[in-house]
């Protein structure tokens, strides 16, 4: 499972690397314009993410130690989920379409925010479980 | 994907499937919430694990079932369950009855 995991994912960078390589020459050679090929290559990242972060929650991983372990855990990872796929497609659709002045910085905030919720979340998730925790141990 | 459709176009997995979003459950636990008896709910979490919706941890003669959806399987279970797809058979039975009722009184 791991390595058919790891055998996809490796596939997907050679993919996005050839992609990139083929804009490039492309752009290069005058066949394409430099903007659409970064529009391009920049779009497919967007993708590629929500793509990686659409499957986030089914990576539950072996069964925690408490049902409320296990439903934060879960919690976290649909969130994360959920905030980085929207936020893949935010990026890919600002990469495609935006004036590349606002598309650079609106895509970077847009990734960087929900990053930042992702972490947060799973931070906060992590604290609850551990309280939890502690407080059914001490009793 | 086919068997994801399958699966979320009945109203009883996509309950089961709901009551998973909030903790993780048994066999007997969820089998509570149905009027049904046990091997269809068997059938019903086979069809589920089958479309990799869900993910079963056997421990003893206990299994503890975890929601396992993707974030567009769980899009597509709400698009189902806001379009109601797969109660069209009950509702039709439903008001098919209470007409009959209608007439007889």
């Amino acid at each position: 499972m791991i390595i058919k995991r790891l055998g996809f994912a490796i596939g997907l960078a050679a993919l996005f690397l050839l992609a990139a390589a083929g804009l490039r020459y492309a752009a290069g050679s005058g066949m394409l314009a430099e903007e659409t090929a970064t529009r391009v290559i920049m779009a497919l990242t967007g993708l590629g993410l929500a793509a990686y972060a659409n499957i986030m929650p089914k990576q539950l991983g072996r069964a925690r130690r408490s049902p409320a372990a296990e439903a934060r855990a879960q919690s976290a990872l649909r969130f994360g989920g959920w905030a980085l796929t929207l936020a893949g497609l935010a990026y890919a659709f600002l990469w495609g379409f935006a004036p590349l002045s606002i598309a650079r910085a609106a895509a970077m905030t847009v990734l960087g925010a929900a990053t930042l919720a992702t972490m947060t979340y799973a931070i906060w998730s992590f604290t609850l479980c551990r309280e939890a925790g502690d407080a059914s141990a001490s009793r | 994907m086919n068997g994801v459709f399958k699966a979320l176009s009945d109203p009883t997995r996509r309950k089961v499937l709901e009551l998973l979003r909030k903790r993780p459950m048994t066999a007997g636990e969820l089998g509570e919430h149905f009027p049904v008896s046990k091997p269809t709910m068997s059938a019903h979490y086979a069809v589920l694990r089958e479309a990799n919706l869900i993910d079963g941890v056997k421990q003893g003669t206990t299994i503890t079932y975890r929601i396992k959806l993707s974030v567009l399987e769980e899009a597509l279970l709400g698009f189902t369950r806001a379009l109601g797809i797969g109660t069209g058979g009950a509702n039709a039975e439903e008001s098919a009855a209470s007409t009959s009722e209608g007439r007889i009184s």
